[in-house]
């Protein structure tokens, strides 16, 4: 199993095991769809570049938060 | 919204959390960075295989002894054999957006460093911490006396500053004087530089006829580069020259950010950044961990970097950790008593850049006409470190030095992130001759800050 494969399943927990509040629910949400966005290559690179930056600072909260252990990779 | 409605720290959910969550957070956070390298760095895959470890094997804390320590000769090695990067890193330069440098422990070569998008948000967001935790809010003016230049330094702080949301006064390349009238000028509330430099501008802005304390809105320097910052004395010059709460951090080009910082209750120490690096601190000799209170070698584990995995590497920074109920302000992350006390090699930092005496000699045995030579420290008023290199030319090679003297000077700056080497040509035979351990160094900077 990848690091992103681990990513990608809908955790309902936590790094440290505790349920996630639905702020962080979303949170994740978003640093999934923005990664998915990321990992495309055929937006205009005004897209592209733009979600990449976007991608990166969300993962940050997404880590700080230990909603994701690993690196987001596709940036 | 006014600075006493934000929470105290930049991250509550991980800076207070019980110190037993802390451990299974890191635990978790190894063995995925473990797991990581082990397939994509081809450098510390031989190193696991060679210590006869597998990725699985590594599930607690306290497996991480098991993981041989990493050093500094080791990568720059890796890098001489593999040019430019080595294969320690875990992605393409392809996948960099940006290319820094530090200077080396031996010879001209560099200890070269690539990061992505991803690295860079996260080095930001390391002085985050740092900088939120000591006061720096969005309504504060932060002006960086930093050359923003091929040194990592004070770029992620800057990018960190951008993202609370402060208005950033980048200074570039501007003199002392013009710094010090833009920080009054522009009402800046916090000014970051190393603590040298820091009293430097306080020195200018007295010549100027600027009472900083008085003339000035500063009330925050924050500090990096250099041990100074946590040292008493210094700090204690600093506050008055300024008028303003002086606080330490520190870090390294080799995570690219800083992995411990002072917080506002200034507890004469600096928390360490617990869920983003394990810090380990070993006798140096026996390479055992030693317990609080006692001084020993800081071992890095950082998380946060995806294009260079650090997994303990020996930093040669000397430290004392204590508990972090030491400061009362609630962060459960521990604490370097006085910062980074000093080190375990031989390393000079002169004004936030790293020398090595012996990266300095093989450069300047590159000249044969040089028969023997010394490095001289020193502490110009009281604060400007300075380093000199007198140089002794055979007897019958005299008219060598003026061509020699400005290329060796250029290619110890080149080797050294520019920093200036002052030159001095010493008489035939005045200086020392060595039979056994050459003593080549002499560090009198301790004379001038008497």
């Amino acid at each position: 199993m990848t690091i992103h494969d681990q990513q990608s399943r809908p955790p309902e927990h936590d790094l440290h095991g505790v349920e996630m509040t639905p702020d962080e629910r979303e949170l994740l949400d978003l640093f999934r769809r923005l990664r998915r966005l990321a990992e495309r290559r055929d937006l205009a690179p005004c897209v592209s570049a733009n979600v990449k930056q976007a991608m990166v600072m969300v993962w940050n909260a997404c880590n700080d938060l230990a909603l994701v252990d690993a690196p987001p990779g596709h940036d | 919204m006014p600075d006493a409605d934000w929470p105290a720290y930049w991250n509550p959910k991980h800076e207070t959390l019980p110190r037993e969550a802390l451990g299974r957070l890191q635990a978790r956070k190894l063995h995925r960075l473990v797991q990581g390298a082990y397939d994509r760095s081809p450098f510390h895959r031989r190193r696991f295989d060679a210590a006869g470890l597998r990725p699985d094997d590594i599930r607690s804390l306290d497996d991480l002894r098991r993981i041989p320590l990493m050093t500094r000769e080791e990568w720059m090695q890796n890098q001489a054999e593999r040019p430019l990067f080595g294969d320690l890193v875990t992605r393409s330069r392809d996948d960099a957006i940006r290319y820094h440098l530090t200077s080396g422990t031996s010879g001209r070569q560099p200890l070269r460093v690539l990061d992505s998008r991803a690295d860079w948000s996260w080095i930001g967001e390391m002085w985050c911490y740092g900088f939120w935790g000591f006061g720096v809010r969005p309504r504060d003016i932060v002006f960086f006396a930093f050359s923003y230049g091929s040194f990592i330094g004070f770029w992620g702080a800057h990018y960190a500053s951008e993202k609370i949301g402060c208005l950033v006064l980048p200074s570039g390349n501007m003199t002392t004087d013009a710094r010090v009238r833009q920080i009054v000028e522009m009402e800046a509330t916090t000014v970051c530089a190393t603590p040298t430099y820091a009293l430097r501008m306080a020195q200018a802005a007295q010549a100027l006829g600027i009472d900083l304390a008085r003339d000035s809105k500063v009330d925050k320097l924050i500090v990096s580069g250099e041990p100074a910052g946590s040292i008493p004395a210094t700090k204690r010059l600093i506050e008055e020259m300024w008028g303003a709460k002086c606080g330490d951090t520190a870090g390294m080009t080799e995570i690219g950010t800083i992995m411990i910082f002072e917080c506002d209750h200034q507890p004469g120490g600096t928390h360490i950044i617990e869920d983003n690096f394990i810090e380990e601190v070993l006798d140096p000799e026996t390479g055992e961990p030693v317990p609080y209170g006692k001084e020993g070698e800081r071992v890095v584990t950082s998380f946060g970097r995806d294009f260079i995995p650090l997994i303990r590497y020996r930093t040669r920074d000397l430290v004392k950790k204590v508990p972090h109920d030491t400061c009362s302000c609630g962060r459960t992350g521990d604490i370097y008593a006085g910062g980074i006390l000093g080190r375990v090699d031989d390393m000079k930092c002169i004004r936030g850049t790293n020398v090595y005496p012996r990266a300095v000699e093989s450069i300047v045995r590159e000249h044969p006409e040089i028969e023997e030579f010394q490095i001289v420290l020193t502490r110009e008023d009281g604060v400007r470190d300075e380093i000199s290199v007198h140089v002794e030319l055979a007897a019958d090679r005299q008219d060598a030095w003026q061509g020699m003297a400005k290329h060796l000077g250029r290619a110890l700056a080149d080797a050294h992130e520019g920093l200036r080497f002052n030159l001095e040509l010493a008489p035939p035979g005045s200086l020392p001759r060595f039979e056994l351990k050459a003593k080549r160094l002499q560090d009198r900077r301790a004379e001038g800050a008497r």
